[in-house]
């Protein structure tokens, strides 16, 4: 378990601003029903996936899974703007792992290309194809595998022998299912599954058709029940919103932290400037569909909808109300001012980032080695995080959230168990 | 309360002026930017002359020893262009390091010919980790000059020297005087003194952090799984070294950045220290009671480390830590 170090912040200086209270309540309310709606979005998108794959699987064609592939991609536009409330919020970061884990070695669930490998030093499980094997032993127990159930997606199968790469459930599980291998490299292309791999009897291709729509399912039940269970988090008495109201202090830190570590450790570093840097395919977030740019313009996006207190909904309509941006300028309008450019050059440089993928220079081709194009045009989008950050941390220092505290530390509670 | 161990003390602070950021640039980072591009410069030349892996394990340790000495100072020039990672690409929790120097082989890749392609390769194919594969794996380690894994060699050695040279440049030339001038007109890497003083703290705390989970947390694993093969640098025998040296370097960071008496801090930087002085050298037990204990108490006074800088130096600094690039997963 990480230690996020933005948790060490007020709770003293903060109350001591009385004026200030009751907008703080207000800003935490909008924060909290953004989450609600987005989360909302992104289970009735996901339902709406959970019908194009009953559609695929029911009557499989090219049709369809075309059909359910669109789906697919329609579902993380909600779903990614949720990805601010992550890090700020245990009860997301704890969840998060069984709907959006990545990267995955998804040997683990299907059949893959001889170029793939098999079982590797790091992951003993990496080429076990679930889908043709409906018995197998895992860390030395004997699993009966013949009912594909979200049970034993779930409880067995996810993070199989403590290893993370061994995702069997959520979107990019299903997205391996609908799209298969992206076997291009950096060249252009996504992975291309025939609709045949869920076609009965002899059309059936590669082998287990029935065996790979039971998996197709259970994973898509199982992403819809538990973003059912997490929007239920955010409703009126539900866990997420009433532990972040319980604490307006905590609650406003809670959005800063999931501000500035998706901004930077996470999407900066991990998903952008290491793939780079890698100049590895694999390490695109979305890599199957070559969804990638939409994932990343999306985090984008919901990391501004945090801070100015405004969400667009799927449907149409725009929740809205009281915003960080507003408490912030209160005190200080130089720093909000920077910090809402800082978000909109972000926004800017993400769009470049979708628009070259859109009309031809996918996400994995800008990763290739000595693609200078694609390389300015991501490492623009990650200096424009980075800087972000900074913004934030000014944010942070201007409202006062200063020491104190020494949340996730023994020695706050014993200090003198620091040095036994 | 307890009163710190009188053997840590003062002495090493010796005098308030001396302290902050100023400080840790003259005594702190640019000796040790000007230790790595030397080591890296040493290590070009002496793969310039010898290639063969025996002659380059001396200078391929002595530049990892230096890049212990600044790779904690992870923003700036070491994070512009990827450089840290094009150092030291690790952990490789897909075991890229090996596939990608194996590939390099077995296409005879041009870029080895080509500083300047070499420089656009893969972070997994350059740097310490790739060079420790090709001198201490056995399956590689045994070529004469004229195959093609000497020359991979000279590449990655005369890649090392450049980033070394351009980060020492950087950081005297550009880095230390915004630091310096931290909240002076015209700065705007530091808009104000704390924000410098920040930086340098969050370091701290980074690196701190980086050891407890990663170079001890990654090969403990769980008590049900512990994972040796995960341990930094095994093959070249490095693992422990390697937290010895980097908890050194904070050390010298945490006196340099403070300007008050730390005892709390200088208790636990040489307790964990002397636990420092106990497990296998590469962790090789810890899948042993006994020997993932040794490891654990290790990880356990490094974390106290960062309980005890986060007491005694951030409150006394006016500072608390910024986000750092291990958020997130």
């Amino acid at each position: 378990m990480k230690r996020l170090f933005l948790p060490v912040l007020a709770s003293t200086a903060l109350t001591s601003l009385p004026a200030l209270a009751a907008t703080k309540a207000e800003v935490l309310d909008t924060y909290a029903n953004i989450a609600e709606a987005a989360y909302g979005d992104s289970l009735a998108t996901a339902r709406a996936l959970q019908g194009a794959v009953d559609a695929l699987i029911a009557d499989p064609s090219a049709e369809t899974l075309d059909a359910a592939r669109a789906a697919w991609v329609a579902a993380r536009v909600p779903y990614q703007q949720t990805e601010a409330f992550r890090f700020g919020n245990a009860i997301v970061d704890d969840w998060e792992g069984k709907v959006n884990a990545w990267p995955l070695d998804e040997g683990l669930i299907d059949y893959v290309d001889p170029s793939y490998g098999g079982a590797t030093d790091e992951n003993a499980y990496a080429g076990l194809n679930v889908i043709a094997n409906p018995a197998f032993t895992l860390s030395g127990e004997s699993i009966d595998a013949t009912e594909i159930t979200p049970e034993l997606l779930e409880s067995t199968l996810h993070e199989a022998d403590e290893i993370e790469a061994n995702v069997a459930t959520g979107y990019h599980a299903i997205e391996f299912l609908l799209w298969g291998q992206d076997l291009n490299g950096t060249d252009p292309g996504a992975g291309n599954r025939p609709w045949t791999d869920y076609a009965s009897g002899d059309a059936c291709t590669n082998g287990n058709c029935d065996r790979r729509a039971a998996y197709l399912e259970a994973a898509t039940d199982l992403l819809v029940s538990d973003l059912e269970w997490m929007t239920a988090q955010w409703g009126e008495a539900g866990a997420g919103r009433t532990t972040l109201l319980s604490d307006h202090d905590a609650g406003i830190k809670a959005i800063l932290t999931g501000m500035g570590s998706l901004s930077y450790g996470e999407l900066a570093g991990e998903r952008m400037k290491l793939g780079l840097m890698l100049n590895d395919p694999e390490e695109e977030h979305d890599c199957f569909s070559d969804n990638t740019h939409m994932s990343h313009y999306y985090d984008g996006l919901g990391i501004r909808n945090v801070y100015l207190g405004e969400y667009e909904r799927v449907g149409g309509g725009v929740v809205s109300g009281p915003s960080l941006s507003d408490l912030v300028s209160d005190i200080d309008s130089t720093v909000d001012t920077e910090l809402r450019e800082s978000l909109d050059n972000t926004m800017t440089e993400l769009g470049l980032l979708r628009t070259a993928a859109e009309t031809g220079l996918s996400y994995d081709m800008m990763l290739a080695r000595g693609n200078a194009r694609g390389e300015a045009i991501v490492m623009a989008a990650v200096n424009a995080l980075v800087a972000q950050t900074r913004s934030i941390e000014r944010a942070v220092t201007t409202l006062d959230l200063d020491e104190i505290g020494f949340e996730g530390s023994d020695s706050l509670d014993n200090p003198d168990a620091v040095f036994q | 309360m307890r009163l710190a161990p009188v053997f840590a003390l003062a002495a090493m602070i010796p005098a308030a002026a001396l302290a902050g950021p100023a400080e840790v640039v003259e005594a702190h980072i640019l000796p040790g930017t000007a230790a790595f591009s030397q080591a890296t410069d040493a290590l070009a030349k002496s793969a310039g002359a010898d290639c063969r892996a025996v002659a380059l394990r001396a200078p391929w340790n002595a530049a990892f020893d230096a890049w212990l000495g600044i790779g904690h100072l992870a923003f700036g020039p070491i994070e512009a262009d990827g450089r840290a990672l094009g150092i030291a690409f690790w952990p490789d929790t897909r075991g890229l390091v090996q596939k990608t120097v194996a590939a390099l082989i077995a296409n005879q890749d041009p870029a080895a010919n080509d500083p300047e392609e070499f420089a656009q390769v893969s972070v997994a194919g350059r740097g310490l980790f790739a060079m420790e594969r090709l001198l201490y794996d056995p399956a590689l380690a045994d070529y004469a000059e004229d195959d093609y894994r000497c020359g991979l060699v000279r590449a990655i050695a005369t890649d090392l020297a450049r980033t070394g040279a351009g980060i020492d440049t950087e950081w005297r030339e550009d880095h230390a005087q915004r630091l310096q001038t931290a909240g002076a007109p015209g700065n705007d890497t530091y808009l104000s003194a704390d924000e410098a003083t920040q930086t340098l703290y969050t370091a701290l705390l980074t690196g701190l952090e980086f050891t407890a989970d990663q170079r001890l947390g990654r090969p403990m694993g769980s008590a049900e799984r512990p994972r040796p093969n995960r341990a930094e640098a095994r093959r070249s025998g490095r693992s422990l070294r390697n937290v010895t040296l980097s908890l050194t370097a904070l050390q010298e960071l945490a006196q340099t950045l403070s300007d008050a008496p730390t005892p709390r801090t200088d208790a636990a930087f040489a307790e964990a220290l002397a636990a420092a002085e106990r497990p296998d050298p590469v962790f090789a037990d810890v899948t042993t009671v006994q020997g993932r204990l040794r490891v654990e108490a290790l990880q356990q006074r490094v974390r106290a480390i960062s309980d005890a800088v986060q007491q005694e130096i951030g409150p006394a600094l006016g500072v608390r830590a910024g986000f750092n690039s291990a958020d997130g997963d």
